[in-house]
């Protein structure tokens, strides 16, 4: 046990006070802060907006930067009120509205014809602009109601049967998926990025290790366990501490701006993060963690090279992709046979538990299953990586095929 | 203490490289353990230290099992190598909290020898920055660390100058003196016939001799003569072999060893010499150094 703090002391130090660990965590701070900051920034744009139409020039639905070409008669009287009535923005041709368009006095220009249809007229068009579809819209509802009032109806029962609909109230007993998928799919891609950033760190720590021949020299000062099992609570640890200062960063961004956030945001948050999925989280996410740490840290043994390291930790990555792809799956259809094996499979259930826990109620047998099943793994591959690290500590030089690794490794030689 | 070595044998693979290796060695008084290269002298040092677990035979300590992690050891491998990207006094102490020290006494010992072997002014560096000599004094240094009832160094001089090579034979000279348990291995003889007070050589996988480095001497020099003539006339060595066809006349370093083997008198020989005209460098009874009965014994 003394050892054990030893080495994990030592490789927490070593992680955390690397430079690139410190300036990563920061800006990962800093952009998770900025990013909670998002609706106060909005907010602050927005804010300009209110004070325009309060001078009174632009009416509720006139159309921004835009100029008409407007039909004589009775439509014109209609149209005045609700397009503006700003007398500089009438055009008295196509032409005049071409010119006006060329100028840059105005961004769009509209002919209105006396039945209501209308031609639009950009010089440059945005690719967002939707301003000939609102002048649509506002056209539409008037020659409903011009329908509406020769059918000797008022525009009072036009309003009621627009309005008029069924009402209905939907109950979700357990998950809701639209609420749900959102916030678990984007902590699932957190753990993805946890696990390959440390597990690599990990594989790479034990590599140079044996690359700079450092081993020889641990191996005869302490026992084999002690030294993986320091290193991967020591990534363990340094990730959990960096990864929890940028959800401290995230929380009090968010409780700073909590007011100003949507109602779908907060729903969101609350409607996902129930307890029963926060603890599945949890479990799954730490214990799947710290069993491909122990994938990493074994495979990090069996090369003699810094060069080879890549490659060897192809498979394990390979492996934690498959299961980023079921979760993915999972998230679409969490009852189908697939999902259900891949959450109880250890490699892949440490992101298709969590993500079927967010979006459906899950048995509680499953979870025991897969609970049970995360937790043997983890010592098991505990054991073995402890016993490939000591395989590695004497075999420099040729590849071995990984099966051979492990028989030999738990054969003690 | 005694630490015996007792009939290790090791195969990797179908190659058994150890054939029984048994010799024994005591405190206060280190051992040179020799051996050509690929000899198997880092595999029993391996062995020794439970890096490699060998496939019979047994290591004792005063007569009880051999742990390595349970005893006060410093060792250097043959391998060496340290963090490249940490700093040298807090690797220095790490390795020493590994080896039991409370955390006070591994920073002072990590100091004392760094101190000792001249690197103050690189505690807080990273050890990359560090040139490869200085390099190897912080590995050497590593061994020292915690003051270890024995030491276990393998290949220590290798790379070293010999400024830095006589600050290392000082320590390991005081670590004797204060009745340590060393053994070290090496093919640099000079080294070993200064530090070493008992020699064991390790040749194919099998022990040669073991034992006094002054016996063996002894020995190997016994009913020998040697002589050195400032002449490029051979004929007096044709001269010698008519009169003493018992005697075998082997090339020796920069003259010849007469080996009587019990057959010619000395004085008879002495009386030959002393009667030819030769203009003499050296004539007398002969001493061999290390180097020679090195190379007889190993050099196939």
């Amino acid at each position: 046990m003394r050892d054990f703090i030893t080495v994990f002391n030592y490789e927490l130090k070593t992680q955390l006070f690397k430079k690139a660990a410190i300036f990563t965590t920061i800006i990962m701070m800093i952009v998770v802060l900025a990013v909670t900051f998002l609706p106060r920034i909005i907010a602050l744009f927005d804010s300009g907006n209110p004070e325009k139409s309060m001078e009174g020039e632009m009416p509720s639905q006139a159309i921004k930067g835009a100029g008409y070409v407007l039909p004589s008669g009775p439509e014109a009287a209609l149209l005045t009120p609700i397009l503006g009535e700003d007398e500089s923005l009438r055009y008295a041709d196509k032409a005049a509205l071409e010119q006006a368009l060329r100028d840059k006095a105005i961004e769009v220009g509209f002919i209105i014809q006396p039945d209501l249809s209308y031609e639009a007229l950009y010089l440059d068009r945005a690719l967002e602009d939707k301003r000939d579809s609102q002048l649509g819209n506002i056209l539409t509802q008037l020659k409903k109601q011009q329908l509406i009032t020769q059918k000797g109806l008022t525009p009072q029962d036009f309003v009621a049967i627009e309005e008029a609909q069924s009402q209905g109230t939907t109950t979700v007993l357990g998950r809701n998926s639209t609420n749900n998928y959102a916030l678990s799919f984007a902590l699932m891609v957190v753990i993805y990025m946890v696990v390959l950033l440390y597990g690599n760190g990990v594989s790479s720590i034990i590599a140079r290790e044996k690359d700079s021949r450092t081993m020889e020299i641990l191996i005869t000062s302490t026992r084999p366990s002690s030294l993986i099992l320091g290193k991967v609570a020591a990534a363990g640890v340094s990730a959990l501490l960096q990864f929890g200062m940028v959800v401290v960063a995230g929380i009090v961004g968010y409780q700073l701006n909590k007011s100003l956030y949507p109602e779908m945001v907060t729903t969101m948050l609350s409607g996902t993060l129930t307890s029963s999925y926060v603890w599945s989280y949890l479990f799954f996410s730490f214990f799947g963690f710290i069993l491909y740490l122990f994938l990493f840290a074994a495979l990090g043994s069996t090369v003699s090279k810094m060069e080879d390291l890549a490659s060897a930790t192809g498979i394990v990555q390979f492996l934690f992709i498959i299961g980023y792809i079921l979760a993915t799956f999972a998230a679409n259809m969490p009852a189908s046979t697939l999902s259900v094996v891949a959450s109880i499979i250890p490699f892949t259930s440490i992101m298709v538990m969590p993500l079927r826990s967010a979006v459906m109620t899950v048995p509680w047998s499953e979870l025991i299953l897969s609970g049970a099943l995360m937790l043997l793994f983890v010592a098991f591959f505990a054991f073995l990586s402890i016993k490939i690290y000591r395989w590695g500590s004497l075999n420099y030089g040729n590849k071995t095929r990984l099966s051979r690794i492990v028989k030999e490794a738990l054969r003690g030689h | 203490m005694q630490l015996d070595i007792n009939n290790i044998s090791k195969s990797f693979g179908d190659k058994e490289v150890l054939h029984g290796v048994s010799f024994s060695v005591v405190s206060g008084r280190a051992m040179g353990f020799l051996g050509r290269n690929g000899a198997g002298k880092s595999t029993t040092i391996r062995c020794l230290m439970d890096v490699f677990r060998p496939d019979s035979g047994n290591f004792l300590l005063d007569g009880k099992p051999f742990k390595p992690r349970s005893l006060k050891i410093g060792y250097l491998p043959e391998e060496r190598g340290m963090y490249q990207k940490n700093d040298v006094l807090a690797q220095l102490a790490y390795f020493a909290r590994l080896r039991g020290a409370t955390k006070a006494d591994a920073v002072a010992s990590a100091n004392r020898w760094i101190d000792y072997f001249e690197l103050s002014e690189f505690k807080k560096k990273k050890l990359e920055t560090l040139s490869k000599g200085n390099q190897q004094k912080i590995q050497i240094a590593q061994s020292f660390l915690n003051e270890p009832d024995i030491l276990i160094l393998d290949e220590p001089f290798s790379g070293l100058d010999p400024v830095n090579a006589q600050i290392f034979k000082d320590a390991i000279s005081e670590f004797v003196k204060e009745g340590r348990l060393v053994i070290f291995s090496s093919h640099q003889m000079g080294y070993v016939e200064e530090v070493c007070d008992d020699v064991t050589l390790i040749h194919h996988g099998n022990i040669l001799l073991s034992g006094n480095l002054d016996e063996i001497k002894r020995e190997e020099g016994q009913d020998k003569l040697f002589i050195s003539v400032l002449s490029d006339d051979k004929a007096w060595e044709r001269e010698l072999a008519a009169a003493f066809p018992a005697l075998a006349i082997l090339p020796g370093d920069d003259g010849l060893i007469l080996d009587t083997r019990g057959q010619v008198s000395q004085e008879d020989i002495m009386g030959w010499v002393s009667g030819q005209r030769l203009t003499l460098r050296r004539f007398g009874l002969y001493e061999p150094s290390l180097n020679d009965i090195f190379i007889r014994k190993a050099g196939d």
